[in-house]
């Protein structure tokens, strides 16, 4: 059945089409969660939050904009909420991004990303340097570039102008770029 | 004309701002015509969108107690 086609039954109080609709997203969700998070528990319970809200607001959905863009919306704020309650704000590391690029000599890395799949050495340096990036940055970083939203759906979801997304865009790229390099420029 | 010749951190800051966008752009030519001569921003290039493969191809299945937690806590087991 099509998505709209559930949305309305489910609307209509259809708990079987409710069902569809969470099976349909549950796996996007959660990985999208873990992405942010990087802890299972922690997307676990951003998944169950996400869809609680689903429940109690889908009656008011219009359908204006697609259920899977509001999902990552109510998840991506869910993240930044629970960031900032955690007050983690790390800054520093941003403050002139210009001077992290060493021009001189830049190393051709050798790994190829397939190889993220079957190393888990590989995975908790990603982790490790994703963590590093303030929540702010890091569902720019993942929404426009890992998810393939455009830079003005992204803005919007998080509500920052085009121009200040690009801004996060463009550090959380140089960052994690960068962090990645201090182990893969040697290996 | 004038043309474009844009320095190593000038490209360098272009890829991180611009990666895939405005590809016709009269600095996005300049950039990719420097590019095809040198290594360094290639290899600059080549990393940042490693970078972004790495976090794509990075993820996760729903376990299935987590998938059975959520219809309970929802209402919607069967």
């Amino acid at each position: 059945m099509e998505e709209e086609k559930l949305i309305e039954l489910a609307q209509g109080g259809d708990r079987k089409a409710l069902g569809e609709l969470v099976k349909l997203y549950e796996q996007t969700v959660y990985n999208f969660s873990f992405k942010i998070c990087r802890n299972k528990e922690k997307a676990e319970n951003t998944m169950q939050e996400t869809f609680l809200s689903m429940v109690k607001s889908l009656s008011q959905f219009s359908g204006q904009s697609k259920l899977s863009t509001w999902l990552y919306r109510v998840v991506s704020n869910h993240c930044l909420m629970l960031a900032r309650s955690q007050g983690k704000h790390e800054y520093s590391s941003f403050e002139d991004e210009n001077a992290s690029i060493d021009e001189k000599e830049i190393a051709d890395w050798k790994v190829t990303p397939d190889k993220v799949t079957e190393n888990v050495e590989l995975k908790n340096m990603l982790d490790a340097a994703i963590q590093k990036l303030p929540a702010e940055y890091r569902v720019v970083f993942l929404l426009r570039d890992v998810e393939g939203f455009s830079t003005e759906e992204t803005a919007k979801m998080v509500e920052l102008s085009i121009a200040a997304t690009k801004s996060r865009l463009h550090r959380a790229r140089s960052f994690l770029r960068n962090e990645l390099n201090r182990v893969l420029a040697y290996e | 004309m004038n043309e474009i010749k844009p320095t190593c951190k000038e490209v360098m800051l272009h890829i991180c701002d611009n990666l895939g966008e405005e590809l016709n752009s009269a600095k996005c030519i300049s950039i990719k015509a420097h590019m095809e001569n040198c290594n360094n921003c290639k290899h600059y290039f080549n990393s940042v969108e490693t970078t972004i493969e790495f976090y794509k191809k990075y993820n996760v299945e729903l376990p299935e107690e987590a998938h059975n937690r959520l219809l309970d806590i929802l209402g919607l087991k069967e």
